[in-house]
């Protein structure tokens, strides 16, 4: 076993020239990361990563990925990672999820035209998932997209969208067919997001859910008679449950991640730099006790996260592990608010320009780890896949093997 | 980064899967359970044969020396059985030997070890029951060349069925001053009792006038802690790997019964709350699972293990625990029989918890290093 990438001379090289070329082209970033001057710094970080196909590593370079192998990429992912940066650099759910099911079930004149404004940092794009009648119930979405001629007219609504700063396009799941059999009625689209009839409106809610730059806010967006070209449809007409099984299994964390979380070298920082009775706060027993259990909960994740990555770019047959490890997350991310509470007393809820030490950090992830509970699928809905595919209750024959994952 | 096994790991636990599928089904084990020495000598011989003990001991005393990872493959696969016997405590005991032995004793007690000739043990707690160097009281009276021993020794893992108990004794006033003797268990004053209870090997240890000469010291007087602490912490990971694979089992039978048992008209794993119980025995058991391997790896590829261990052993004595209790929830009734096995898991998961420390006392470590604790990528 290597629980480390192990670099050959020529990736050891790689990471000099990523690290090089970051030094020249990381955004240097102050204050509000989701202000519009950041955010802009931010999309021409993605547009520079992706001129060389560092955006998308492991896409094909037909489509404007890098077509890189398994190690080089993990020796780009850390780099962004040292600079707490993420690939895609900003919020672009749409783009990474949907852009991994065109590669899967595009056309290839979808592929074409499709991928490279994602892979490139060209647009930015949201998945829209959820409507006011269909959570968790995500097949029993009321958005309908009905054939007319060359088109399909949408009209319906979809909440907790995208982020804060703008959007291109929307990767949508719609109904195509009201009275077909549950789950064989449903088809994707590609949809602009400046056709007549898109509405996009943000919401009032506790916090983000800690997605990245530019996730801050999420809105509803309306479909009102929006009429979408026929070609936008992605995966063939009423096969959309199908595609949903490769955008939704990356989403339910099969991608995995060679990132640590952040919060316990964050917590040990100001735990180090913290006083308590004259001494540093990382020497009281009691803060100890709570910093192991920051330090528990972030290395098991840690640990899910590289058995993920590795399972997803090595073709390994995944079953459970992607909703595993999304429901640790969920739920260890409620436990490690609790801890940073306990360690930092009333500290950790405020973001109070004189009195706050952590510029708001220990605020919003008090707020970020409960609306962090729902997106991608409830905690709920994470046992409940994970029951399927380790076929609980049900024959070898009956288990539901994953979706096709890609990359 | 590979988080598979290698091809000589893959033969290694096909080895012993295929040893506990011949020689130690789970009817065999439930039957060992009640004897009096709780293991087969028959198991042990063959683990001696076919190398699984040498594993860690340098070739010029007659092991393979292959390596951490290897050796918990070997030990995952020993508690997927459970096979029960004293591999652990003799691998331990080789660990210490090696760290503080002279070359006469790693002469004598390695090559003994490697081929299966000799089952080892440590006695570290007493009656006042703590882990630690500071739950070490016995202190000898000294005649001559010799040292007399009076006392006792509770909790032995092992200790009825060692030829060599590595004992360690009070000799100064800090915690630390403590040093160790290997006894002869063949010597007049020496006896053990193994614990009867929800207990699996412990055994109580006593001594009445034994005396054992100077000879017998393992490292030098008061001076043993540091190399004791350094063969602890390399020991640890194994025994975490042989309750990964005890978790590892209840799971598996866990899964088994949710499509078997049927009520209600249905499956029980098609009700959620059962679902619910093996969604946390799987998270615990993948916990266990590569917090454990992380440190065997760590410690094969000389990295910094000290965190990585204390962490690993937490997780997994918890994690063992806890996959047994929701086993338990699982099977209602028919996890009790005895007759059906889940209760050999559910005994070691309870008897192993504390051995090497609770989960309690290595957070205490790991809280301990939170001043200083270096991350890897940093």
């Amino acid at each position: 076993m290597d629980f480390a990438p192990s670099y050959t001379p020529e990736q050891e090289a790689f990471r000099k020239e990523v690290r090089s070329w970051l030094d020249d082209h990381a955004p240097v970033i102050e204050g509000d990361q989701d202000s519009p001057e950041n955010y802009a710094k931010f999309r021409q970080l993605g547009r520079d990563l992706g001129q060389r196909g560092w955006l998308r590593p492991t896409a094909p370079v037909e489509y404007g990925g890098g077509g890189m192998g398994f190690e080089e990429t993990v020796v780009l992912y850390e780099e962004m990672s040292r600079r707490d940066l993420s690939i895609p650099p900003y919020y672009d759910s749409g783009g990474w999820l949907g852009g991994a099911s065109i590669l899967v079930w595009g056309s290839d004149e979808q592929k074409q035209s499709l991928l490279p404004p994602i892979f490139k940092g060209d647009v930015v794009t949201w998945q829209l998932l959820t409507g006011p009648e269909a959570g968790s119930d995500l097949a029993g979405t009321q958005t309908d997209a009905v054939r007319d001629g060359d088109d399909y007219i949408v009209n319906g609504e979809k909440i907790y969208v995208g982020g804060s700063n703008g959007v291109d396009m929307l990767w949508t799941l719609t109904r195509t067919d009201p009275e077909g059999e549950r789950h064989k009625n449903l088809s994707w689209f590609m949809i602009p997001a400046d056709l007549p009839g898109i509405t996009i409106r943000p919401m009032d809610l506790l916090g983000d859910g800690g997605e990245g730059v530019g996730s801050g806010v999420k809105n509803t967006v309306y479909f009102d008679n929006v009429r979408v070209p026929a070609e936008r449809l992605v995966g063939g007409e009423n096969n959309g449950w199908q595609v949903a099984t490769t955008h939704l299994e990356l989403e339910h964390g099969a991608g995995g991640s060679v990132s640590r979380n952040l919060w316990f070298s964050r917590a040990l920082e100001w735990a180090r730099a913290r006083q308590l009775n004259g001494r540093p706060l990382v020497e009281d027993s009691d803060a100890q006790d709570r910093l192991v259990e920051i330090y528990e909960k972030t290395e098991i994740q840690r640990l899910f996260g590289i058995r993920n990555f590795w399972m997803n770019r090595t073709h390994q047959s995944m079953t459970y592990e992607g909703p595993q490890s999304s429901y640790f997350r969920k739920l260890s991310g409620l436990d490690i608010t609790t801890a940073l509470h306990e360690l930092f007393g009333p500290y950790a809820l405020t973001n109070d320009e004189i009195t706050d030490f952590s510029e708001g950090a220990l605020d919003a992830y008090q707020r970020s780890a409960i609306v962090a509970l729902h997106p991608g699928g409830t905690a709920d809905v994470q046992k409940v896949l994970m029951a399927r595919r380790i076929g609980m209750g049900r024959s070898e024959a009956e288990r539901y093997k994953a979706g096709k994952t890609v990359e | 980064m590979d988080l598979s096994l290698t091809d000589q790991q893959e033969m290694l636990k096909q080895a012993v899967d295929d040893f506990v599928s011949r020689d130690a089904p789970i009817e065999t084990l439930i039957e060992l359970q009640q004897t009096e020495r709780g293991f087969s000598d028959e198991m042990w011989r063959t683990a001696g044969e076919l190398g699984w003990l040498g594993m860690l001991i340098p070739e010029e005393y007659g092991g393979s020396n292959t390596g951490y990872t290897d050796a918990g493959v070997v030990f995952e696969a020993l508690g997927k059985g459970p096979v029960p016997g004293p591999f652990f405590s003799t691998v331990l005991a080789g660990e210490i030997i090696k760290e503080l032995g002279d070359d006469a004793q790693k002469e004598n007690y390695l090559t003994r070890i490697a081929n299966g000739s000799l089952i080892a043990t440590l006695a570290m707690a007493e009656p006042d029951y703590q882990w630690g160097n500071a739950g070490v009281q016995l202190a000898p009276n000294e005649e001559g060349d010799d040292y007399i021993l009076n006392g006792e020794k509770s909790f032995v893992y092992d200790g009825h069925a060692a030829d060599l108990i590595i004992t360690a004794i009070r000799t100064g006033s800090d915690d630390n001053d403590i040093s160790l003797l290997l006894v002869d268990t063949s010597i007049p004053g020496v006896s053990a009792r193994k614990l009867e209870g929800f207990t699996s090997s412990e055994s109580s240890v006593t001594f009445e006038n034994a005396r054992v000469p100077k000879s017998a010291l393992l490292g030098e007087v008061n001076a043993v802690a540091e190399g004791l602490h350094v063969a602890l912490m390399r020991a640890t990971p194994l025994l975490c790997a042989y309750k990964v694979g005890g978790a590892q089992a209840v799971f598996d039978l866990s899964v088994q019964y949710s499509r078997d048992r049927v009520q209600f008209g249905r499956p029980i794993g098609r009700f959620q709350f059962v679902q619910n119980h093996i969604v946390q025995l799987v998270i615990h058991l993948d916990s266990a699972r590569w917090t454990t391997y992380e440190a065997l790896w760590k410690m094969d590829t000389g990295r910094q293990t000290e965190a990585a261990i204390h962490l690993a052993k937490a997780v997994t004595s918890d994690g063992y625990r806890h996959a047994c209790d929701y086993g338990h929830e699982v099977h209602a009734g028919t996890g009790v029989v005895r007759e059906y096995g889940l209760t050999l898991y559910t005994r070691q998961s309870r008897s192993l918890f504390h051995a090497l420390g609770e989960p309690r006392y290595h957070r205490r470590q790991l809280a301990k290093l939170m001043p200083t604790l270096q991350l890897d990528d940093e």
